[in-house]
């Protein structure tokens, strides 16, 4: 019986670690820094119905879109797991700060 | 009554300019995106923050991305199993009707 407890702390302490650094990462977003360093997302993603120019489709609308999900595009655009090469090369110079910053200014923007 | 017509008349207004563009049905793929509503929520406003809120956005946008989950241009072992048994119509009826909702937007620069 102890032993289960233990086992079930132990678990539940894993997934608060587990879960913490992802939301660290987004806590710390500074919308106010992320609005200055989007400035190159804008000239894509700041324009209504801006259509990529190959292949053809319009850019994601970014406004109102999770923070969390933003970061997880991002660093899969860094990867290469995601295949767009513009945003991979915008991606690859993006630090986890500046992913959060950009995500908190997106998740709110208007 | 006049709510009746009001209601239709946006509906129509809503669907014609995406049905031209993507050949979507949205009242269709209303209908479809059942499956999609337990992790995007039902009108495509997610609950959940890493998952992306789908509502409003770009109809080609979603088609896309649907078209390489299925592909596996894009790693989602959860998408990919959704994308896998849509046909091109299903695609973009369920794109249609995602983007009809309110949700996202393009931010304006300042």
């Amino acid at each position: 019986m102890k032993a289960t407890t233990r086992l079930s702390r132990a678990a539940a302490l894993a997934a608060v670690l587990a879960l913490a650094p992802a939301t660290g990462a987004l806590a710390a977003g500074d919308a106010e820094q992320g609005r200055i360093k989007a400035e190159t997302c804008l000239g894509c993603h700041g324009i209504p119905n801006y259509t990529n120019a190959h292949p053809t489709y319009k850019v994601p609308k970014l406004g109102g879109q999770h923070a969390e999900y933003l970061v997880a595009a991002l660093k899969a655009y860094k990867a290469g797991q995601r295949g767009h090469e513009t945003m991979h090369a915008n991606a690859a110079s993006l630090s986890e700060q500046d992913m959060a910053d950009i995500a908190a200014y997106f998740a709110n923007a208007e | 009554m006049n709510k009746a017509i009001a209601a239709i008349a946006l509906l129509a207004a809503a669907s014609l300019p995406l049905s031209a563009q993507a050949g979507g049905d949205a009242a269709a793929g209303k209908a479809k995106s059942a499956p999609c509503a337990a992790c995007h929520g039902a009108d495509g406003n997610s609950a959940i923050p890493i998952n992306p809120t789908l509502a409003g956005q770009h109809a080609d946008y979603l088609v896309r991305a649907l078209q390489e989950y299925k592909s596996g241009v894009r790693q989602n072992p959860i998408m990919a199993g959704m994308a896998a048994p849509l046909s091109e119509q299903d695609m973009e009826d369920i794109a249609a009707y995602f983007a009809a909702q309110d949700g996202l937007r393009t931010p304006v620069e300042r």
